[in-house]
Parts: structure tokens; sequence; C-alpha cells
């Protein structure tokens, strides 16, 4: 897996459905990688059925029965459509 | 069993001055033309109750609307009732659960009340025969002890019921119908009028079938259906959560989003413990006890049924969390004791009283309050700040409210006649549009949906044109949009807080949510495109009725509808000033996140476009006669004309 130099810590939400794979409601959570992507492998790898959940096998891309927003900290949650998108230290991800 | 044939619609007339009753058959021709359930509502509405008409006297007419689907497993039980509200409007809300069909089963689709009872009645209703029968014994019960004490008098205990509370027989403003002890429908005061006519109940009983015109066709087309709606093939984001947990799931994305209102909306986010502590994801694991769909419902059980296991309210029982209540109990007062919630909405049920009411009246109370506008001296003590730190007060406050005692004689008369009341600037403090206070979406970073509460004839309904957006821009091409006779950018309409392409984006879900509700079926079963592409449901209903009609014929039913909506409240005086977003949402910007209040350089251009869209004046509102014409409502244009109102 690609990583950064820089470790970056992170606010996560799960909401609903999504709770049933982790068992949790939110975590801070501390990581290198740097993209949303790369972020759902950390957490597949963690808690299994994110890749599942989240990415459409056959584009790739978001499936279109999910959602994630993202903020950087103090911005507006936008929600994720490229899953390279960038994540930063304190940003927030929600997941569901 | 007898089966009915699904083309005929027959309406059962009652007149509860002299305990009449009639039943009579549709004109078939309005099967075609207004399809059923709301539409069927909107023009027997615009008929029978003249201009001026007191909302509250004899001769305001209830209905209760049914339609062909009724019945049939994409039906769901849903129904509309509708008369005028007694504040000037059309008053028209939809609820599910087993009554609609129940009726059709009695061989009645529509039902339609008028006329004033001098003692208090229920009505009895059981395969095309009604019966008005005394009621003195259950006026004044709350609703659940009316469902209990029917139940045991009719001995049956699958009878189906449609009843009022206490709030509605004290003319408490807003106050709706109840049913299942707590489904509600009509909140823009349709219990009112309900208790002016001495009318407690109705109870139905049929044992008719409904047969659909062509069953092979209508399987094929509900395979379709259900395909949209499924977990493994559904294009939707929201299927998955709706699935399990239903709207309560939006608190804690809301308040990250900065899209919930808190303390009366001053801000849009709330600290997301709280939201947390509320949400639906702690309401599941922690008080449901049973989930319960409606009639034959091909999607999932949404309505829940819950008690609270320990604590103070321990043993208390209810059903129902879903998107209105975590706000109007929780966020917007600064509450985050799921149990008070509960407790809070479930008394409002058993009172017969509207959340949004009491919420948002709570809310304007406490900001009053806090602004030193109300004293304990007003408020029969209680201290009346965001956070409850009184919560026993405010259990007592809603009994208060709905036998209009004391301090709840005031909020009972809803937020906009008691902002009049306490005067000094309190209006600003008042979330309300055209004398009705909002639901649970918030407006200032949805801009459909500001410009959507703004426009509605019966003040804030989400039902109107919800979801608040479209479906994944990618799942539906150019070419496709055309096709279906759609004039809409799809990218831009997706943008929340851009203003273009949102009249136009309105126009059509309305359009579209009216044909669903005339059907009638749930608008929350507009998943994936099926809000954009009404084919399916046109498959249905012309499989379910046998009568065919080309799609634009089918649209146009659904436009039809609204200019008889917009023409009633035009004919009763409401114009372009009237559709307007609440006052604090038009002068305050949200303190972060860069939302901006909807000022009029950004609200005029949509409601100008939305005019536009619809054919209606822009400077007035009123639907021009060529629209109206063109939609076969050269009837309405002459009678405007003829009450001098302004018809371009």
């Amino acid at each position: 897996m690609k990583r950064t130099e820089s470790t970056r810590q992170l606010d996560l939400r799960y909401i609903a459905h999504v709770t049933t794979i982790t068992g949790i409601l939110e975590e801070s959570y501390q990581t290198c990688v740097a993209t949303i992507r790369e972020l759902l492998d950390e957490l597949d790898a963690k808690y299994g059925g994110f890749r599942a959940l989240f990415v459409n096998p056959q584009t790739g891309q978001m499936s279109l029965n999910a959602m994630i927003y993202y903020s950087d900290a103090g911005e507006v949650p936008v929600s994720v459509i490229d899953l390279d998108h960038a994540i930063n230290d304190g940003g927030t991800v929600t997941f569901w | 069993m007898a089966a009915r044939d699904n083309s005929v619609q027959t309406i059962l007339w009652v007149n509860l001055a002299d305990g009449s009753t009639r039943l009579e058959t549709l004109p078939e021709a309005w099967t075609r033309k207004y399809l059923g359930c709301r539409g069927v509502n909107a023009r027997l509405l615009f008929d029978e109750v003249k201009v001026g008409t007191d909302a509250l006297g004899p001769d305001n007419v209830l209905f209760f609307g049914t339609g062909p689907m009724d019945g049939l497993p994409v039906g769901m039980g849903r129904m509309s009732v509708a008369c005028k509200s007694p504040r000037g409007t059309v008053a028209e809300g939809s609820f599910g659960g087993f009554f609609g069909p129940e009726m059709r089963r009695a061989g009645v689709d529509y039902l339609a009340i008028r006329g004033q009872s001098d003692r208090p009645v229920y009505l009895y209703i059981s395969d095309g025969t009604a019966e008005v029968r005394d009621a003195a014994h259950l006026w004044g019960l709350k609703t659940n002890e009316t469902d209990a004490a029917l139940r045991r008098e009719l001995s049956d205990p699958d009878v189906q019921l449609r009843y009022i509370g206490p709030a509605a027989e004290n003319l408490v403003h807003a106050s709706p119908i109840f049913g299942n002890l707590n489904n509600s429908g009509g909140r823009a005061g349709c219990g009112e009028v309900m208790a002016s006519k001495g009318l407690k109940a109705i109870a139905v009983r049929g044992s008719q079938g409904i047969r659909v015109a062509d069953y092979d066709a209508f399987l094929d087309a509900y395979k379709v259906l259900r395909s949209r709606l499924d977990l493994a093939t559904s294009r939707d984001m929201w299927t998955p959560v709706w699935s399990t947990y239903g709207a309560p799931v939006l608190s804690r994305l809301f308040t990250d989003i900065g899209n919930l209102m808190t303390r009366n909306a001053r801000e849009m986010r709330w600290d997301f413990d709280k939201a947390t502590r509320i949400s639906c994801e702690n309401y599941l694991d922690n008080y449901v006890t049973k989930a319960k769909a409606c009639w034959c419902c091909p999607w999932t059980a949404c309505y829940k049924l819950h008690e609270i296991k320990s604590g103070k309210y321990q043993g208390f029982k209810g059903g129902s969390y879903w998107a209105g209540q975590p706000v109007t109990f929780g966020s917007l007062i600064d509450n985050d004791d799921l149990d008070l919630i509960l407790v809070l909405s479930g008394l409002c049920n058993e009172y017969g009283l509207d959340i949004f009411h009491v919420g948002y009246t709570l809310s304007w109370a406490m900001e009053c309050y806090e602004n030193g506008l109300l004293t304990r001296a007003d408020t029969d003590g209680l201290e009346l700040r965001f956070g409850v730190p009184d919560p026993d007060g405010l259990v007592d406050l809603i009994r208060k409210i709905a036998m209009r005692e004391g301090f709840g004689d005031l909020l009972a008369r809803g937020c906009a006649e008691a902002a009049k009341i306490v005067g000094q600037g309190s209006e600003r403090f008042c979330l309300c549009v055209k004398g009705q206070e909002l639901e649970g979406i918030a407006e200032r970073n949805l801009y459909m949906v500001a410009l959507g509460v703004a426009v509605s004839e019966v003040g804030p309904d989400h039902t109107r044109w919800y979801p608040p957006y479209p479906c994944n821009p990618s799942l539906i091409s150019k070419d496709e949009l055309a096709e279906l006779g759609i004039d809409l950018d799809l990218r831009l309409a997706f943008q929340g807080r851009n203003p273009e392409q949102k009249g136009k984006l309105l126009r059509w879900f309305s359009i579209s949510r009216a044909i669903i509700e005339s059907l009638p079926s749930c608008v929350f079963l507009v998943r994936d495109t099926l809000g954009l592409d009404m084919r399916p449901w046109w498959h249905l209903f012309e499989a379910a009725t046998g009568v065919e009609m080309d799609y634009p014929e089918f649209v146009m039913a659904g436009e039809r509808l609204m200019n008889l909506d917009r023409a009633f409240n035009v004919r009763e005086g409401y114009r372009r000033v009237d559709d307007q977003p609440p006052l604090r949402m038009a002068t305050e910007d949200v303190p972060y996140f860069g939302y901006r209040k909807l000022d009029p350089e950004i609200f005029d251009p949509m409601l100008d476009e939305y005019y536009e869209a619809n054919g209606w004046s822009v400077a007035t509102s009123v639907p021009t006669r060529q629209r109206l014409e063109e939609l076969g409502l050269g009837d309405v244009a002459d009678e405007l004309d003829a009450l001098g109102v302004e018809v371009e």
C-alpha cells in the first residue's frame, strides 16, 4: 500500500448499517494513507465488508448504494464522488 | 368473495346534519383525468367547497380518498384526507396503514362528509352501507382509548379506524386525524374540521376483493418496480439505510453536514454526541420491540413499535420514530434524552396533537423566554429554556396544550397566532409558512426544500416533493430525460445550494409525487429513478385499471392536481407574497459553512423559474388561462374569472 510520510489523525463516523460491520458508531483513527480509497482498503482489512459496501467491483468507483462525506477541519462536509479524494490530518469521514 | 371492478370509483356522501347517506359512482372519465386518491380529492374539494366557506362550519366537506392501487401490493394502504383548512388553504395529507384497503373492500373509494351533527357521533361503514352512531361515550377520550373502546364495542379486532383526540375536539391548531394509534394525516387541521362536525371516529369493515384489469401485466410491472427497490439491484444510496433504520438515521449525518435545525434553527449543527444519543442506532438497539409495515408494502417495514425499558418512564409504549421526532423534540429544543422525546411525541399521539405544531411552538416559546418576551408569570411557572431544565413540566405542558389550559392555551393557537399575541418582535422566532409550522428538513443548505416548503398549497409538507434531490445524475441520460419530457439539467439540479434549476426540479417532483399519491402509493418508494421515470407507475396503473392512456396524458394528471390546489388557494386570496420562507431563513445566515440566508437574490429567481415552468403568472402565482385550458381545466379558469381573480 502506498504510504505518505505524514501520519493523519481522522474522526471516522459510521452511520446505520455500517455500524453492523464496525460494531461502533465512531472512532478516532490514525493512518498514513492519503486517499479515501486507501482508507477503505485499510478499514476493509480491519473490519471486513468495507470494499463490498462502498466500491462497485465493475467500475472501481463508489457504489451507487453508498455514501461517504468528507470534511477537512472546519470545512463544509462534501459528498465524495471520486474515491481518490485526498484526506488530510484533522479530517472527518462519515460512512453510510 | 365478491370482487370489485377496478376501473370504477365510488363515493359515499354523508350529511351529518340529518344522518343521510348516498353511494354514487364517479364518472369513469375521472379515473383517466385525476387517477384517484389525492387527484380526485383535489377536484372534489375545488367543486364542493366554495370560496369563503367557513372551514369550521357545516359547508366544509371532509374527504377521505383511496384510489385504484389501494388494496394492491403497491398501494400500501395510502389514502388522502382533504378539506379546507381553518387557515384558509387546502388541507390535505396522506397516511398509510390498512384503512384505505378496508374502505375499498367495503365498496367505498371516497367518503365525503358535510354538515354538522348536534351531538358526538361516529360513522360505521360496512360493505357499501353507512350508519351514523352515537359517540357521546367516546368524546373526550384519547386516541388510544378511543381505539380500544371501539374495538371492544364492535367486537372486531380487525375493524379499521380513524379518529381524533381531545386536541382536535378542543380545536387545537393543526390537529390531524389518527389511526393505528400512531399514524396521523392531515396536519393542516383536518382533525379540527372533523371535530367541528361532531365526528369522533370512522370505523370500516368490508368483505369484497379488488380485481386488477390485467393480472399478468400487473405482475410484470410490479417486478420492474420491485427491482428498483431491492437491496441487491436498487441504485440508490438511501436504500440500504432506509431498509433497516429509517429517517432518524439523518440526525447524526445532518448535524455533521450542518443541516439539523437546532435551538429553533438559530443553529444548524448540534453536538454530535447529543445527535448520537437520539439516533436511530440507539433507538433500534434499545427501544424497538417490533417493526410493522403498511398494507402489503413491497419495501421495508418502516413503522416501529417501541417501549422505554428503564428509568422514570419505564413501561411507556408507543410507535413511530421518524424524521420529525428527533428534530421537534430533540435538536429544536436541545433535548438529547431519547426517553423524553418518545414520551413527548407519544403524548402528542394520545392527545391527537401534531408533533410539528407542538415542537416548533415550544422552540418559539423557548426563544421568547430566553429573550425575556415570556416570563415564568406567562408560563405557569415553567422554566422554558433550551436544554429542557424541567422535563416534567414539559410533559404536563403537552396535556395543557391539548386541553387549552393556562399557558397551554397560548401554544394551542399555533406559533403564528401565538406570536401575534406576544408581539414584541417574537414573529422573528416563528418558523411557519402560511400559518403552518415547518417539518424536519432544513432549508438554508437545500434550496429546493426551501422553495418546496414556501410554495406548498397546504403549508410545509415534504411529501409533496420528497425526496429533495434527483436520482444520481449518471443513472439517466439527457436523451432519456428528453424522452420522458423532462426539461432539466440534472447536474445543476443535484447541487443543493445552487439556485439554478430548482424551480424546474421542484415542478417535476411535485407533478410526479402528485401522481404517486393519486394512485395511491407511498413517496418513500421514490428510489433509484422512480422519481423521474414514471413509466413503471404508468404500467401499474394501466394494468390495475384497464384505463389506457399515453404517457404524457398520465403525467398531465399530476399537473392537473397541482393546478387545482393552486386555484383553490388563489380563490381564497393566496398569492406570490404568501410563497415565502420563514423570516429567520430569509434574513439570517447560518453561522458557519458559508450557508447563506435565503434573501431575494437567491430565492426570487427560483420562485420565478417555478412559476414560469408551471405556466403561472410570475407576478401573482395565478395559473394562466392558457395553461388551465391545456390541462382541461377551462371551467376552473372561468370560475376564477367570474370571481374577479386576475387570470392572464
